[in-house]
């Protein structure tokens, strides 16, 4: 009771004007668009610093490695944005997918492979989906114990063995196929983008997918069933991380169960760095894909730069503690 | 049995002038009270009058703008180490518990003795046993709160506040979730206590309680004091009167001329926790009100019915068209034309940090969308007529509903509702929080909804609120319904004694 | 004047004591899970019990992160840079000559992570669940750059072979610092002040701070505990193999997340017990002694640990509660569809 009289003397206090304004503090326009910004500097200083940045070689290898996991990042920010934290189980999902897609059409014929790896896609999706959605559960844990489960099974069923795929298939085609200086996967990426972008902002379920993030109670009061939605979002970045393995696939024309190594973290990386909130709610594709390019362009370097991966992996976790760090500060500072 | 009017001993704890503001809004203004020691002082208000804001003020939780608060004659600082120290001790509701730790552990919650920083856990049981004995209950120290019953939690709470043996001990609607054994019991133990020189501060709605035990009593009106006095010396129809601030007499002329029709919902032998079997009907056209004091379970009922919590018993039937259709769940119920604006609007009700025409959208997808594709151009139009007419100000459909104050707040949350043209609306507490403008304005709009012909259930603490707008009120007590006032048998008087079970003319 | 109200029986009865006794605790889950692992390994490989040193070990080294995990999970945060802690730590012993040297390096830069994730979450305020998600990343890195991306040998080679020798009877001293670290634990969280409350920050962080428990030191207390005993566990890892793997840490995240939640630790926060996780992780460490005993593969392994830590997380009670609720809700709406009829 103390507590509603307290609430409801705030509530009185607010008719002082029928409308509050919001002053959005320097803190609050750097967490906002500070990645836009930042990449283009980003960009700018690494064709004038950096050798050998700005060659056809290295754009094009730029975008392979950031296709597959840009797409990852696009589909998991469906997950992002409704505030489930992540979907740590990508790393297992990219990888089945590719080993799948190769083992199966070898034998099988691509049709069938795609659709053995849509299947899969479906069961990740779904166990995750109703895990969070319906029984509540942490989506970190979930998705951890997922990524064992499904890391398990791909180990177990291609028994760490490498998969090719042949000389002249269409994969390979697909691999080695470019558009000017951009290789398909990186137009997957795009198309993905714009895809999932209208999904998120122009349906039903992307709408959803997003007030659930910004409050869940009043997403589920207004009739909503909740549940449906989660297992929708990660349904959504099981496609993607399906797709995201086609393409890793292709661009080595190979598969093997460790070839995802990272994926988890990088996706995440590129989603918050692009100003999604890991709080959920706020985001959208398009910033995460300005994140991928970021975090892409800033590998790139650090390898150019001799500088090892161990180095690069502490230089992305700080990112994402620092990028965090922003945001928290900036939404206790919209509070006051 | 009247108690003693102690007007000798001590002051032991006074407030002199204190001033409390939230934002532009005046909570309390200039309130000054006094307490002897072994008195019991009611504090006495109706929601919003300032009472559990002072009480905050005296137990340091918050700090005043103005006034200072004097216990034994010092001056006490604010933050609430320093009122404990200074002996005040409040009792929070139940809330204020750790339910997996042990009642010894909670009554000595952070002030547990220790040597080397291990638990003298001898000592502690000891001064936890020694607190219960005190307020004479018996409980098994080494239980976990999450265990016992509301009844016990609370009484473990009186006993964490008295195990520091204060010298004021606050007490906030203790009664609220109590039956009538353990009320009694309750004020019994506090006669107790005061018999033995603890001043205790009694904040309550309950007249019959304050009459029973309470020397004297302050009345909030609005922030101010507008009464103090001996209880031997008031009546119980002076003390609501002074509360309420009007005659008792009802202005006819705002009651609607309700023509009810068919019977939209039924709800037969609802059971849930709070809710101890329930039956009733809401008709087309009939505003129906769910009148009774906090914690008597009217929220946890009509949340029951259409289902957002849990029933453990009990059937819901929508009428409509002459089909009937039984309620499964809150998806169903609202499927089937229900709409529900609940208690909380900002955490249930809105998304604070989507637009106006984003928080229309959330219950009207599928009317503005096309095979799952949200259609801009419909959305912007459907929400500006929604917008404007229940009133919004400024109606602007794409500013952030966070931004609006609480009245237009609430208007949006009705808005969204209406677009789905409903054939039965619940409203919890719709105006709780906002300006008298609003208010007015959110009235006219239910009674403009029930002359359409929709059904309306309505909760309301707010006495003249539910008098004004509804055609029966059912009051609710202990989970059940106490009793049906049908138009012109509804005042203040028959409301309240159904609701505090009872008779305020007799001492 | 002694008017008592007699409210909650007291129970004198020895079976009554017993029942209320095992009704109020919440290691439910684990001992039923230990009894399955145990009949069923009974059965298919009785090898196990008679090797028993072996799965005292393994139950030992999942014991000793989850004991830590359980500490930060009763405060309802998560921490889930243990595994890098382990392997940061598992370098540093390694890379340092002088082991008595390395030990205490180790174990102070656990602490220190531990301090470095209590800031972000008590002093920033971020969720714990990321801020440590972010720190693992981070310190796996720091883990490769250290170590140079390949294991790194110990000096002393003789200590480390010596560490894994039995010291009394079949007990190694992984084990004897698992017993030592269980108890210190066990008595922290049930008979300190500082442990006992962290069941208040994590049941009612708000009740907490109004009693005026210190919550953001105790958060502190709790991640430093979480990497002191993580570091311990590198520690210990790299000395029996006498060489540090920047690697190391994945599967034993995972079982210790299992051992402490299915030991009856809820995620929320304020619930559970450090006899669970003890329970959960010799269920564990049983079953992943046993498989490996019997042939099966790492992968199958991983597949049943993470399947069991799935079913963990998904039945909290609590969590079950509610959803058994809305089940039971729905079906006694639907028991009886009317036939048409209108009200009166």
């Amino acid at each position: 009771m103390a507590k509603e009289t307290l609430t409801e003397v705030i509530a009185v206090a607010e008719t002082e004007s029928a409308i509050t304004k919001s002053k959005t503090s320097p803190l609050e326009w750097i967490a906002e668009n500070g990645i836009f910004v930042f990449t283009a500097l980003l960009i700018l200083a690494s064709v004038v610093f950096v050798d050998g940045f700005a060659s056809l070689v290295n754009i094009t290898d730029v975008f392979h490695r950031a296709a597959p996991i840009g797409i990852v990042a696009v589909g998991m920010t469906f997950v992002v944005i409704s505030g489930n934290y992540l979907d740590l189980s990508v790393v297992a999902q990219v990888a089945t997918s590719a080993v799948i897609l190769i083992a199966v059409s070898n034998e099988y014929g691509l049709p069938l492979a795609m659709l053995a790896a849509l299947l899969a896609a479906a069961v990740f999706g779904i166990v995750n989906g109703v895990a969070v959605g319906y029984f509540k559960a942490n989506a970190v844990i979930v998705t951890l114990s997922t990524t064992y489960i499904g890391l398990g099974l791909l180990r177990y069923f291609s028994g760490g063995s490498i998969f090719f795929g042949p000389p002249d298939g269409l994969i390979r085609e697909f691999g080695l196929g470019k558009l000017g200086p951009v290789p398909y996967s990186a137009l997957v990426l795009l198309i993905m983008t714009i895809i999932l972008g209208f999904v998120l902002n122009r349906t039903n379920f992307g709408f959803l997918v997003r007030s659930f993030g910004v409050n869940e109670r009043a997403t589920r009061l207004s009739g909503t069933n909740t549940a449906a939605v989660v297992i929708g979002a990660f349904l959504v970045t099981a496609v993607a991380a399906m797709v995201a393995g086609w393409v890793l696939a292709a661009f080595s024309n190979t598969a093997v169960s460790a070839m995802s190594q990272g994926y988890d973290f990088r996706a995440l990386a590129a989603i918050i760095v692009g100003g999604t909130s890991v709080f959920g709610g706020k985001g959208s594709v398009l910033r995460t894909l300005v994140g991928v390019i970021f975090v892409s362009v800033l590998t790139n370097v650090l390898v150019l730069s001799g500088i090892s991966f161990g180095y690069q992996q502490m230089a992305l976790g700080a990112l994402i503690v620092t990028a965090v760090t922003v945001d928290a500060l900036s939404r206790k500072v919209a509070k006051r | 049995m009247t108690p003693q009017a102690s007007q000798s001993g001590d002051v032991v704890i006074e407030a002199r002038g204190i001033v409390k503001r939230f934002g532009g809004a005046v909570a309390v203004n200039n309130v000054s009270l006094s307490v002897r020691e072994g008195e019991i002082h009611a504090v006495v208000g109706e929601n919003g009058a300032g009472k559990s804001t002072l009480m905050r003020v005296l137990a340091g939780i918050i700090e005043q703008d103005s006034g200072e608060v004097v216990v034994a004659g010092k001056p006490l600082e604010s933050g609430a180490k320093n009122s404990i120290a200074a002996g005040i001790a409040l009792v929070h509701q139940e809330l204020s518990l750790v339910p997996e730790m042990t009642v010894a552990e909670n009554i000595l919650l952070g002030y547990a003795p220790t040597r080397f920083g291990f638990t003298k856990s001898k000592e502690l049981e000891a001064i936890a046993a020694e607190a219960l004995e005190e307020i004479g209950v018996s409980v098994d120290l080494n239980e976990r709160i999450s265990r016992l019953s509301v009844a016990l939690r609370q009484f473990v709470e009186i006993a964490r506040a008295i195990a520091r043996k204060p010298k004021v001990l606050i007490l906030d609607e203790p009664t609220a979730t109590l039956t009538p054994a353990e009320t009694d019991y309750l004020l019994t133990m506090l006669q107790r206590l005061a018999a033995r020189g603890m001043s205790i501060i009694y904040i309550s709605h309950r007249i019959p309680e304050v009459i029973r035990i309470c020397d004297n009593v302050t009345i909030l009106r609005d922030g101010q004091k507008v009464m103090e006095s001996a209880v031997v010396e008031t009546s119980p129809e002076g003390i609501v009167d002074q509360m309420v601030g009007r005659e008792l007499k009802l202005d006819l002329q705002s009651r609607r001329d309700a023509k009810p029709g068919d019977v939209v919902l039924r709800a037969e032998g609802i059971r849930a926790p709070g809710v101890n079997g329930v039956d009733l009907e809401v008709r087309a056209g009939e505003i129906v009100g769910l009148g009774g004091l906090v914690g008597a379970g009217r929220t946890e009922l009509v949340r029951a019915i259409i289902g957002a919590d849990n029933r453990t018993a009990g059937r819901v039937t929508k009428f409509k068209d002459g089909r009937a259709r039984t309620l499964a769940g809150y998806q169903s119920a609202i499927r089937n034309g229900v709409a529900y604006v609940p208690e909380e609007r900002r955490t249930d009700g809105l998304a604070l940090a989507m637009s106006v025409s984003d928080n229309i959208t959330l219950t009207n997808r599928d009317e503005l969308s096309s095979f799952g594709i949200q259609l801009r151009g419909k959305i912007a139009r459907f929400s500006q007529d929604l917008a404007e007419k229940v009133g919004l100000r400024p109606p602007e459909i794409r500013r952030e509903a966070g931004q609006y104050s609480g009245g237009n707040q609430q208007k949006i949350v009705i808005a969204k509702w209406l677009g789905r043209r409903p054939d039965f609306i619940v409203l919890d507490e719709p105006t709780r929080g906002v300006d008298v403008g609003a208010k007015a304005e959110i009235h006219k709009l239910v009674k403009a909804l029930a002359d359409e012909g929709t059904a309306v259930l309505v909760v309301s603490s707010d006495l003249p609120e539910l008098l004004e707008l509804a055609d029966t009120i059912h009051v609710i007590r202990d989970g059940k319904i106490a009793g049906t006032l049908q138009g012109d048998e509804a005042n203040e008087k028959t409301v309240m004694s159904l609701a505090a079970g009872e008779k305020m003319v007799d001492a | 004047m002694s008017q008592t109200m007699q409210i909650g029986e007291r129970e004198t009865s020895l079976w009554g004591r017993l029942r209320l006794t095992i009704a109020r605790r919440t290691e439910g889950r684990g001992v039923v899970l230990l009894a399955a692992v145990l009949i069923v390994v009974a059965f298919t490989e009785p090898l196990v019990f008679t090797s028993y040193q072996v799965s005292l070990g393994r139950i030992a080294l999942i014991g000793l992160v989850a004991l830590g995990l359980t500490a930060v999970i009763l405060m309802g945060e998560l921490d889930l840079s243990v595994a890098s802690t382990l392997a940061v730590s598992g370098v540093v012993v390694a890379l340092i000559p002088d082991i008595r040297l390395g030990i205490i390096a180790a174990l102070v830069v656990g602490v220190l992570i531990g301090v470095v994730n209590a800031f972000f979450v008590a002093i920033v305020g971020i969720n714990s669940f990321i801020a440590t998600l972010g720190m693992l990343f981070a310190l796996r890195g720091l883990a490769f750059v250290l170590s140079d991306e390949a294991p790194v040998k110990i000096t002393d080679v003789e200590a480390g072979i010596a560490f894994g020798q039995p010291l009394i009877g079949p007990i190694t001293p992984r084990v004897l610092i698992f017993i030592l670290a269980f108890i210190a634990i066990q008595v922290f969280v049930s008979r300190v002040k500082a442990g006992r409350e962290f069941f208040a920050v994590g049941g009612n962080r708000q009740a907490a701070y109004d009693a005026g428990i210190p919550v953001k030191r105790r958060i502190f207390t709790g991640f430093m505990i979480s990497g002191f005993v993580a570091a311990l566990a590198g520690v210990i890892n790299t000395l029996e193999r006498t060489a540090a793997d920047p690697t190391a840490g994945a599967t034993v995240l995972l079982a210790s997340f299992a051992a402490a939640i299915i030991g009856g630790n809820y995620l929320k926060g304020g619930r559970g017990s450090i006899v669970g996780t003890l329970i959960g992780a010799t269920a564990l460490g049983v079953l992943q002694v046993a498989l490996t005993l019997s042939g099966v593969q790492v992968p199958i392994q991983q597949i049943f640990i993470g399947g069991i830590l799935l079913l963990a997380v998904t039945t909290d009670p609590a969590n079950l509660r509610a959803v058994l609720g809305s089940v039971r809700s729905l079906r006694l709406g639907r028991s009886k569809l009317q036939t048409p009829g209108s009200g009166s």
